[in-house]
């Protein structure tokens, strides 16, 4: 494909790029409501709608105690291995260094 | 309307003066970002270098890099003026 | 586009929705529209127990904006195309972005 405007290697001169940069690559994902992902990118578009594939969910909850200051984090593990996931919940994607 | 066309300095034209430069993004949820702003577009997407995450003042996360999504009320602030 | 494109290779096929209330709903996907509505059929609601107010319905339309997730069959998904597709979509839409 003749890409007139590329006229640079490929580099992130919109926010989205760094997005495309990392299709096929292990995504981390930050959600509304205490949820996060971590998975492989396989889909976006630009309103951060996704599909990530082998994909473990982390959810956190707060059990806020009335009489102690402190409140305890309980945190819950899901697995998917397809998951498409509604860009208005979308926070934050972080490339994974893959490891 | 004449001033705004006048006014070059639109929030977007602003931001895209600063790139490179070091930036505080605060959320609506009051989730602190701190980066280097490499790339703002029209919905206030933003891409951060180099971010680190604080939740009630404390460093939570370190990413290397980051896309922050506009529409989460998102302010960007520039630390370096 | 690329999702209603991407929806609509996944009919008939066993789905899982989850709400943004946090009820799933599983069923086969029947249809689904420019808004990512979706309409499921011979549905069953996980922790049926939890939210019994649904236990005698039969078919859902599901507003796309209340869907946080849909949990897919990866068989049915061929992720090479999908992420072809993807590039596509995003080439034409910074295109657009640049033309204001």
């Amino acid at each position: 494909m003749a890409d007139a405007d590329n006229d640079a290697a490929p580099t992130v001169q919109e926010p989205l790029d760094l997005v495309r940069l990392s299709l096929d690559e292990i995504v981390f994902v930050k959600l509304r409501g205490d949820r996060e992902l971590k998975g492989r990118l396989h889909a976006y578009d630009s309103h951060c709608n996704l599909v990530l594939g082998d994909v473990e969910e982390t959810i956190y909850t707060y059990d806020e105690d009335e009489e102690e200051e402190q409140q305890d984090v309980r945190i819950m593990k899901k697995q998917s291995e397809m998951l498409f996931v509604r860009g208005d919940s979308v926070v934050l994607i972080s490339p994974q260094p893959s490891s | 309307m004449e001033n705004g066309a006048a006014d070059a300095k639109d929030p977007s034209g602003f931001l895209s003066e600063i790139l490179g430069a070091p930036v505080t993004v605060k959320l609506n949820s009051g989730v602190v970002y701190k980066g280097e702003l490499q790339s703002v577009d029209g919905y206030m997407n933003i891409a951060l270098e180099d971010t680190k995450e604080y939740v009630d003042g404390k460093l939570r996360r370190n990413y290397g890099d980051a896309f922050v999504r506009g529409n989460n009320g998102n302010i960007p602030i520039s630390s370096s003026l | 586009m690329l999702f209603f494109s991407f929806f609509k290779t996944l009919v008939d096929h066993e789905v899982t929705v989850e709400l943004k209330n946090d009820i799933s709903i599983r069923g086969t996907l029947k249809s689904v529209d420019q808004f990512l509505n979706i309409k499921l059929d011979n549905i069953n609601v996980v922790e049926e127990m939890k939210y019994p107010h649904l236990s005698s319905v039969k078919n859902v339309f599901i507003r796309g904006s209340v869907v946080r997730y849909v949990h897919l069959p990866s068989g049915a998904v061929d992720t090479a195309l999908l992420e072809d597709a993807t590039r596509r979509e995003a080439t034409q839409a910074s295109a657009r972005a640049k033309q204001g």
